[in-house]
């Protein structure tokens, strides 16, 4: 009773195959970079390892930045944090956004819903870096505060998404099928609306992703979000930005690292929606 | 008979790219000859490839990745494979018309009636613009549409399935077409509805001299209405017919399908449904596509052949190598 | 013996501010291992009606009985044991089944649900069902998307017959389907009907109603304009509006 397993060459010819082959070996090196060279690496990213503004050497490939730190070890610790607060600032939205959209979709009491329904929509009038600086500073500044906030703001995105979904799917005749069939109501919510609505949610979560990157070290550029001596890829930029036009490695392999994650991430989105419109 | 066909389609082969590599053939050997004020009669099961031959007849092969691999098809003696878009924007939408199935599409929901009128008459670059609105009313009144200013100002969910069929009917005679292509116009609709569209299109061949293809699984529908009939199965044409000597098929597939029809049989009657499915595009076995599913079929229908259409009568060709075996059924 | 009778059925829609009756006062007998047909164009009514009969809707007056009890039970609709009995055929393959959900999963989920057999057994019994409905146990693994429409239909009754109804509501089941696979399903139903089973055929087309039915209702407007036998209807008919259906049937014209 086994299925056909695809062949990998094949797998690769389907449409969007190639891109997100790519995708997933870069975003693959960076991550492994990320692990390998913060804990096995020859130096700390904390640490002071020689005279400031070294530029790049076969010691230190990456140079050294304005305290003296090893811009390569620092840079790669980032990946960890960036991609780590990310993911959560994604996750977490998705879960509690999808959850809330089915309910919503599925409510009996239009009115309520309904306003539910503007609520989010006003959330959703938001770019999120606004919200984002408004409430940090409101709330006060920290990693932690900024996975908070990205859960407090951008849950509404996916509940709208979710919402409209839900309405649409229970509607079909599946659904119905599923009432005469006497299944409970739990198991219609569980088994055949949550699956059809979170593939719609889950495909732009992961474009979200990107987003959430950005927006992170965007607010850390800022001085929002990470304290020094915590190495982040926009607080580096922030702090190197004044020296640039004399030791642009402060700059710039932070911002290559970012571009790398964001631009591999955008293959494997790009790959997968091409598959999809493929099919 | 080599006088100018209006339509000419010979050994058509279509083909689709499937990987950077790989192509399947969707159509091969398709032969179809239509002459002016003609209605013909094009059925098939899904996967048969009707489908795909009506968009080569409109150009719209590339967007699906698929095109004309072999073969000769002429339009009033142009020649339309190599054609490129410069030809086709002559033709598309001018002398070729189309009406698509009643289920899909329709008119675009953002236009209103109107709108889409006035894009269809004004593909005709010279038009007035100033008469577009009469143009519009007459087209409507052709389609026999009642209440025709009120609905130029309506949009397509104000319409019924059988109303909006109508409007595309009316696109696609808005610049006097030589040549309709109708592919399922009225599946799904109710049959009074259905009735009054084949009724319609009759009086536009009849008035216009309009040569139609009409595009349909409903043998009984193609049976009153077309003049001559055309069976696909597999990719391929296996059988063009007078639609008054359907009796006289000599094709089993043909002979199938009129049998397997739902209203010759008694109620709760045995139905000679065709065993099997139609092989689909990319598993074609070689020689004749519906040997494995024919009683009459031997081991010479299975070897590697041309499919061509071999003719055998009056306006009768088959495909079918035992045709001589066939008698009357 | 009558396995389904509805009497006085009503359904009224609100649709912002308009009233529109889409039943209006309507009774109707599913009498024992018969067929009965529901003939009617778009707008008619017969899929609400339809709806009703199956427990989808509620009616906004009358009352439908099983076997002589009503199927209302305060709020609830054909309460426990009886929610098997009678399953619903839709018209539309493309939306019946779950798109993820394998077609042998979906099945045995129906099974399992309603023959309490355990994961295995309910999978192989789907298997076996799907099977002897003429979808292979290759076809069975596949999503719906990769099944032809008629497939799909044959699964969403074999879905349906998991739970062993007695009375099977079939609307418009031919409809998006072409001919071939349209006949491999009639001649489904037929064998379940040689079996037994009672089935309510809602269709606008006239050539599977007559081919089925025993029993024919004619819906216009949400109401029963005549009602007969299959032979009365066909060749007897004798309201305006049956008149004129069937003689748009192509290559029937009633003299």
């Amino acid at each position: 009773m086994r299925n056909r397993i695809i062949g990998f060459k094949e797998w690769l010819s389907l449409p969007g195959g190639f891109g997100i082959l790519t995708g997933s070996v870069m975003l693959g090196v960076i991550i492994l970079l990320g692990i390998i060279i913060p804990n096995f690496g020859p130096y700390k990213s904390d640490a002071f390892v020689g005279d400031p503004f070294l530029p790049p050497s076969r010691n230190h490939p990456f140079g050294l930045d304005q305290l003296g730190r090893d811009v390569m070890t620092r840079t790669f610790s980032s990946v960890g944090v960036d991609l780590g607060v990310a993911f959560l600032g994604v996750s977490i939205p998705l879960i509690i956004g999808t959850i809330i959209g089915i309910l919503l979709g599925l409510a009996k009491n239009r009115h309520v819903a309904n306003l539910v329904g503007s609520i989010i929509d006003g959330i959703n009038a938001f770019p999120l870096l606004i919200i984002a600086v408004a409430m940090l500073t409101f709330l006060g500044t920290g990693l932690k505060n900024v996975v908070i906030i990205l859960a407090i703001s951008n849950w509404a995105r996916y509940a709208r998404i979710s919402r409209t979904r839900a309405v649409v799917v229970s509607k079909q005749n599946y659904i119905e099928a599923s009432k005469t069939l006497g299944y409970s109501r739990k198991r219609i919510i569980l088994k055949h609306i949550a699956p059809n609505v979170s593939s719609e949610t889950v495909a732009y979560a992961l474009s979200d992703f990107i987003l959430v990157i950005v927006v992170v070290s965007g607010l850390s550029f800022l001085g929002l979000a990470t304290q020094p001596p915590m190495a982040e890829w926009g607080s580096m930029i922030a702090d190197g930005r004044a020296f640039i036009s004399i030791s642009w490695w402060l700059v710039i392999f932070p911002g290559l690292a970012l571009c790398w994650s964001a631009i591999s991430l955008s293959f494997i989105v790009e790959g997968i929606s091409r598959r999809d419109r493929g099919n | 008979m080599s006088a100018n066909h209006l339509l000419e389609i010979k050994d058509l082969r279509i083909e689709v790219r499937v990987t950077r590599t790989k192509r399947l053939s969707i159509i091969d050997t398709a032969t179809l000859i239509i002459d002016p004020g003609e209605i013909i009669g094009l059925i098939g099961e899904s996967g048969s490839g009707k489908t795909m031959l009506c968009r080569s007849l409109v150009g719209t092969l590339a967007r699906r990745g698929a095109y004309i691999a072999s073969g000769e098809l002429k339009f009033d003696g142009i020649d339309l494979v190599t054609a490129k878009q410069n030809v086709w924007s002559q033709i598309r939408g001018k002398r070729i018309g189309y009406v698509p199935q009643s289920a899909l599409a329709g008119p675009n929901p953002v236009m209103t009636i109107g709108a889409q009128l006035a894009e269809a008459i004004l593909q005709d670059e010279n038009f007035p613009k100033s008469e577009v609105k009469n143009r519009a009313l007459e087209l409507l009144s052709i389609v026999q549409i009642h209440r025709p200013e009120t609905v130029l100002k309506q949009y397509q969910h104000e319409l019924s399935g059988g109303m909006k069929q109508r409007v595309m009917i009316a696109c696609a005679i808005a610049q006097q077409p030589q040549l309709i292509v109708a592919d399922e116009p009225t599946t799904g609709l109710d049959v009074t509805v259905q009735a009054e569209i084949m009724q319609l299109l009759m009086k536009i061949r009849e008035d216009f001299n309009t040569s139609i293809i009409l595009v349909s699984h409903d043998l009984p529908l193609v049976n009153e209405i077309c003049d001559d009939i055309v069976v696909m199965h597999a990719g391929t044409t296996v059988e063009k017919i007078p639609s008054k000597l359907i009796k006289f098929s000599k094709h089993p597939y043909t002979i199938a399908l009129y049998n397997s029809r739902i209203d010759l049989v008694e109620p709760k009657g045995e139905l000679k449904t065709i065993a099997g499915q139609p092989p689909s595009v990319g598993s074609w076995p070689e020689g004749c596509r519906f040997s494995e599913r024919c009683d009459l079929a031997t081991d010479l229908c299975k070897v590697k052949q041309d499919l061509n259409l071999i003719p055998i009568g009056d306006n009768h060709q088959t495909s079918c190598l035992r045709h001589e075996q066939i008698v009357r059924f | 013996m009558n396995i389904i009778e509805a009497e006085n059925i009503s359904v009224v829609f609100d649709s912002y501010g308009d009233i529109i009756k889409a039943v209006d006062h309507v009774d109707f007998i599913l009498p024992k291992g018969q067929t009965i047909g529901i003939v009617g164009e778009s707008g008619s009514g017969k899929s609400t009606f339809a709806r009703v009969l199956s427990g989808l809707q509620i009616p906004s007056s009358g009352e439908v009985k099983f076997m002589g009890s009503p199927i209302w039970n305060g709020n609830k609709i054909y309460e426990g044991a009886l929610r098997k009995e009678v399953q619903m055929v839709f018209q539309d393959p493309y939306g019946s089944l779950n798109p993820r959900m394998r077609i042998v999963k979906a099945v045995a989920e129906a099974i399992r649900h309603h023959q309490g057999l355990d994961k295995k057994s309910s999978t192989l019994a789907a298997f076996d069902l799907l099977e002897s409905m003429g979808i292979s146990n290759l076809d069975a693994q596949k999503f719906p998307s990769k099944l032809s429409g008629g497939q799909r239909q044959r699964a969403s009754v074999a879905r349906a017959l998991s739970a062993q109804p007695s009375v099977l509501i079939a609307d418009e089941p031919t409809s998006a389907i072409d001919q071939s696979a349209q006949a491999q399903l009639l001649g489904l139903f037929n064998d379940l009907i040689k079996n037994g089973l009672s089935i309510v055929l809602v269709s606008h087309d006239l050539g599977i109603i007559r081919y089925l039915s025993d029993y024919v209702y004619v819906m216009k407007d949400g109401i029963f304009v005549e009602s007969g036998t299959s032979e009365e209807i066909f060749n007897n008919p004798k309201e305006d509006y049956t008149k004129k259906l069937i003689s748009s049937i192509p290559g029937r014209s009633i003299t």
